[in-house]
């Protein structure tokens, strides 16, 4: 069994978005629309002791103020699935929780409305804002451990140790988020542009007491997710109860700011490495201590290890976690969520031990090859780690690269370094339960779980139908992000590719094997619609379900139930992970100490690429993420107040166009045949991994200067 | 936000008049890219907007004669490119170029960019809006409130010209480059027209950081004008920030040179990003009068332009950042083909 390169199609949606046609969740303009605004809490713990709404109803406009009476209480726990969001609560546990929500005829009004509602507030001045209060609860997780870490580490001959440290930061998509909800004939229809329509409709089902059959969640298309659309929001439930006690629709579009503190973020994290080598100067043991901020009740675990690991066949493995609990929101997935930070830290330190031993970095990784995964003991389906470090020195002209830093220096002064950082990521999977139309009036529908979020899910489907069915593409409607259409994973992890292209190519088999028995031996001609008009049949229909290595009938009912069923990285047979090697320039100026980048190598190793088009689009997007996270972003938290200080789109920098220079992407595209019948992997994630790591290990090419601190900024080399 | 009431009168006497008929509450409202954001942070409340981009014959720019006089409603983008602004004073140029983005320069007016108010988080985070949704102290804001950025993240905060009760950058490009030049804005009032230095526009913070500008309620900027000057040609606005483009300045200057040979005649140079006010350094300009330009006495007169500076807990490097940038600056401007 194997599977072919893809052709490099254009993505299905590009003209639609060029012309800004494309419709997202808050565009749906729908009649006798009403406005809502939260009001947030200015004290960061505390509880609201009066709640007036009479300024707000004075204002023109104001049809309803929601505050915690108007909620049913906290639903009762539910065995293995956490609580959905709170709603509306007295109890303030950190700075910004919505403590009203005003429902208004006018957006204007709704703004006025939520601004002259002060509430009382009996502060509780002992709140913990940042990691290092007085107040930060450490709280270790299970270590993963694979051999004897401490007794290898004393057969080391060379060792290397040093702290590293990812800041807070927040994804900031550029689709804010937003709800509409419409209560109609006892059912309720939202809206929202999210990763995981199911999740959202759980939570409604739960915190509103509705059952399945009176919630449908719609995510036409997001905007951007990066993790942060990933699970329900605060805000989905206020909204849905106001348009459920009004008996209107009610829009809420979050505003940037309450984003910052309500919405999930990136959580500071630390990392305390120790890496051993051998006298041949291989590396032999690690030790390695993670910890990361976390809020009070928050659940976003600190896997911190999921991917060193599996990098370089290091045999004796031994981390630990803690989460530290402070008074924030609950931080979570944000793209590339732990492998992101340790690959950072990780890659730095394996840099740092190379420039050690005196070698070169790139030597020094080809020296250790990863074929068995040291925690579980299993062998990786595929690992092409060395050819992407190879075909990337290749690429970008490694050969000749002075071992020194500061060797490379411009007549102006200019430091240039160069650096290789590597990064990995999980091969998940989720099952899919998908339908697949075809009409003999030209139209194809395909529906399954998925949403897309810009990273090219819909054209990676095309790709598949494309192939396998003689259809008209102008006319193929794919039905995803929609509970009503098929059961809805969260389409996050970078396990949406891999869990629905089977399942278009089976969909595409099944069909093509109806449409034979209906012909019976006939060949009428023509593509799949002129064929099925030439039997008078109005269309075919079929449907398909699929799993991963090891899945089966639990994790499909699971699916249908709205729960999440994936798997991996640990397959029965095997573990799989996506990897990836960058090459990065930088240019240091001499004075000023601006950091610049440009130029970026990046070859990755996703299996098959299904998608060449979106996939390269995937990977830049991840460089220029990598780029910003190591060089702008970092959310700041005053922790005399608690909350985020610099909480817009000006103040929380994010690169911009003039901070991005060429970015040369190549893929391996190799396929995984035991994880697939495609052979992808997956890629949205991996594509970020390794590649701060690889600037910081070219800054110290440039300058001599080891930065183990993000964001690395003007004043860190001054 | 909040209701207002909203006119557009097609004179600069009709707009006084205006203002004045509207009493307390009344803001005049150009481009809008300063004061719409504003209103949205709740930070100013204005009862009544005076939009003045119908006045006719306010968006002149002269390039004749002995000095260059840009209309007040001239959009930055307009000035920017500006052909004679462009090749004898491109310490103006820049300083427009870089500052926002060009959807915002087209929108803004050269006029309005003067009085644009700072960037301090604190001061735009704390007014209980709802999207910042928090109320920080701010004597800017609330006089007699106190200062949340001082022993705060005052990374961002000034290092020159601050009191104890405000540490607030002045937050704009353009008026700096308008300060090492000499130029003079002409206002027009109730009382009729007056001109005043560019410099004398802003106040320190001292103990009343509210006070930003030295207008009387009602008046308008209806011109900018500069001196022409042989330095204009080797000049240059040199701005260091966050990232490359569309962030305001860490540190900044404006650097014009009147040079006979590799000897400076004379220097003017204007600091931004670092202080209260757009900040002419007058001390670094006497120490380079009269001497040659090399990398060693730009960077003399880096460190001069900085006497006095005071760091608070994590803006320090903004002093060395700041003496740096002069010298870049200088060293740029010097390049630069005399005229």
């Amino acid at each position: 069994m194997t599977s072919a390169p893809f052709p490099n199609r254009p993505r299905v949606d590009a003209l639609d978005k060029v012309l800004g046609a494309t419709k997202y969740a808050a565009d749906y303009a729908l009649p006798n629309l009403l406005y809502a605004m939260q009001v947030p809490a200015t004290i960061a713990k505390g509880r609201v002791t009066a709640l007036s709404i009479d300024a707000a109803m004075r204002v023109a406009g104001v049809v309803k103020v929601l505050t915690a009476g108007d909620f049913p209480p906290p639903p009762a726990a539910q065995q293995g699935a956490p609580p959905p969001p709170a709603t509306i609560t007295r109890d303030i546990a950190y700075r910004g929780q919505p403590v009203a929500l005003v429902v208004a005829e006018t957006l204007e009004a709704a703004i006025q409305g939520a601004e002259a509602i002060r509430p009382t507030y009996a502060a509780d001045a002992t709140f913990t804002a940042t990691i290092d209060g007085k107040g930060a609860v450490r709280q270790p997780v299970q270590p993963t451990v694979g051999g004897n870490a401490t007794t290898a580490m004393v057969q080391a001959v060379t060792r290397h140790s040093a702290e590293y440290v990812s800041p807070a930061q927040h994804h900031n998509p550029m689709e804010m988020l937003s709800t509409t909800a419409v209560w109609e004939g006892g059912v309720l229809t939202v809206y929202e542009g999210t990763q995981g329509s199911n999740a959202v409709k759980g939570a409604l089902m739960r915190n509103l007491r509705l059952t399945s059959e009176q919630v449908v969640v719609k995510s036409p298309q997001v905007g951007g997710g990066f993790g942060q659309k990933g699970g329900a929001q605060r805000h989905t439930a206020l909204v849905a109860r106001a348009a459920m006690l009004l008996g209107r629709p009610v829009k809420l579009v979050v505003p940037r700011g309450q984003i910052f503190h309500n919405a999930s973020f990136r959580p500071k994290n630390r990392h305390r490495i120790e890496i051993g080598a051998d006298a041949a100067g291989k590396m032999i043991a690690v030790r390695y201590d993670a910890d990361q901020q976390q809020s009070r009740e928050g659940q976003f675990p600190p896997n911190y290890h999921e991917t060193p690991p599996m990098m370089y066949g290091i045999p004796d493995y031994h981390g630990t976690a803690a989460n530290i609990r402070i008074d924030t929101q609950a931080p979570g997935y944000m793209r590339a969520p732990t492998p992101h930070p340790s690959s950072f830290a990780f890659d730095s330190a394996v840099d740092e031990l190379a420039v050690k031993l005196g070698v070169d970095p790139v030597a020094f990784r080809l020296r250790h090859r990863a074929t068995r995964d040291p925690i579980d003991d299993k062998p990786f389906s595929s690992c092409f780690l060395h050819e992407c470090l190879s075909e990337g020195a290749r690429r970008f002209g490694w050969k000749g690269r002075p071992l020194a830093p500061g060797a490379m220096v411009r007549p102006d002064g200019t430091q240039v370094g160069w650096g290789v950082g590597c990064g990995a990521y999980p091969a998940n999977v989720h099952p899919n339960i998908a339908t697949l139309r075809v009409g003999a009036d030209g139209t194809t529908r395909f529906a399954a779980a998925g949403h897309e979020m810009g990273q090219g899910i819909r054209s990676t489907i095309e790709q598949i139908l494309v192939r396998d069915l003689a259809i008209d593409p102008a006319r193929l409607e794919i039905a995803i992000g929609d509970t009503s259409v098929a059961p809805q994973h969260v389409t996050a992890g970078s396990w949406g590719t891999a869990s629905v292209v089977p399942a278009a190519e089976q969909a595409a088999a099944k069909l093509k094997a109806a449409i034979a028995e209906l012909l019976a031996g006939r060949s009428p001609g023509g593509n799949l619609h002129r064929q099925l008009a030439a039997v008078r049949r109005p269309f075919v229909q079929v449907e398909v379900t699929t799993v991963g290595p090891g899945q089966g009938d639990k994790d499909v009912a699971r699916l249908r139930q709205g729960g999440m069923a994936v798997s991996g990285p640990e397959y029965p047979a095997f573990t799989s992970f996506s990897y990836i090697a960058h090459f990065v320039e930088v240019h240091v100026e001499p004075h000023t100490r601006r950091i610049r980048v440009p130029r970026v190598v990046s070859i990755a190793d996703c299996g098959r690429v299904v998608s060449p088009r979106t996939a390269e689009s995937q990977v830049r997007g991840g460089v220029v993420w990598g780029i910003s996270a190591c060089l702008r972003e970092a959310t700041e938290v005053d922790p005399r107040f608690g909350g985020w200080l610099n909480n817009d789109l000006a103040d929380y920098v994010v690169a911009v166009n003039a901070d991005i220079g060429e970015i040369d992407v190549g893929f391996i595209d190799r396929p995984d045949m035991q994880f697939n019948s495609l052979g992808a992997k997956g890629l949205g994630e991996v594509a970020m991994t390794g590649c701060a790591a690889a600037i910081a290990n070219a800054v110290f090419h440039a300058t001599g200067t080891r930065l183990r601190e993000m964001p690395f900024r003007i004043e860190d080399l001054l | 936000m909040r209701p207002f009431t909203y006119v557009r009168p097609d004179s600069a006497q009709a707009a006084i008049e205006a203002f004045a008929a509207a009493g307390p509450g009344a803001r005049y409202i150009a481009g809008g890219t300063s004061l719409y954001d504003l209103m949205k942070l709740d930070i100013e409340r204005p009862e009544h907007l005076i939009d003045v981009t119908a006045i006719r014959g306010l968006d002149g720019i002269e390039t004749d004669g002995d000095r260059l006089r840009f209309e007040a409603l001239a959009p930055m983008s307009a000035v920017a490119i500006n052909r004679v602004v462009l090749r004898d004073y491109p310490v103006l140029a820049e300083s427009l170029a870089k500052a926002a983005s060009q959807q915002l320069r087209n929108m803004a007016t050269v006029g309005g960019n003067l009085l644009q108010r700072t960037r301090c988080l604190y001061f735009r985070n704390g007014a209980g809006g709802v999207s910042a949704g928090m109320t920080y102290p701010c004597n800017k804001r609330e006089p007699g409130s106190g200062c949340a950025a001082i022993g705060g993240l005052d990374r961002g905060q000034a290092v020159l010209g601050q009191s104890r009760s405000c540490t607030a950058v002045s937050p704009g490009d353009w008026p700096v480059a308008l300060v090492a030049l000499d130029a003079y804005v002409e206002i027009l009032g109730r009382q009729g027209t007056r001109s005043l230095p560019v410099a004398d526009l802003y106040r320190l913070p001292g103990g009343t950081p509210h006070l930003e500008f030295a207008l009387t309620p009602g008046e308008i900027i209806t011109a900018i004008v500069v001196p022409k000057a042989a330095a204009g040609r080797q000049s240059t606005y040199h701005k260091i920030r966050d990232r490359e483009s569309y962030a305001f300045a860490l540190a900044s200057a404006a650097v014009a040179l009147d040079m006979a040979g590799d000897t400076v005649r004379q220097a003017r140079i204007a600091l931004g990003g670092v202080a209260t006010r757009p900040w002419r350094a007058v001390a670094a300009e006497a120490q380079l009068a009269g001497k040659q330009l090399t990398r060693e006495t730009a960077i003399i007169a880096g460190r001069a332009a900085l006497t006095g500076a005071k760091a608070g807990d994590h803006n320090g490097f903004k002093i060395e950042l700041a003496a740096r940038t002069v010298a870049d600056a200088l060293m740029i401007a010097a390049q630069r083909k005399p005229a």
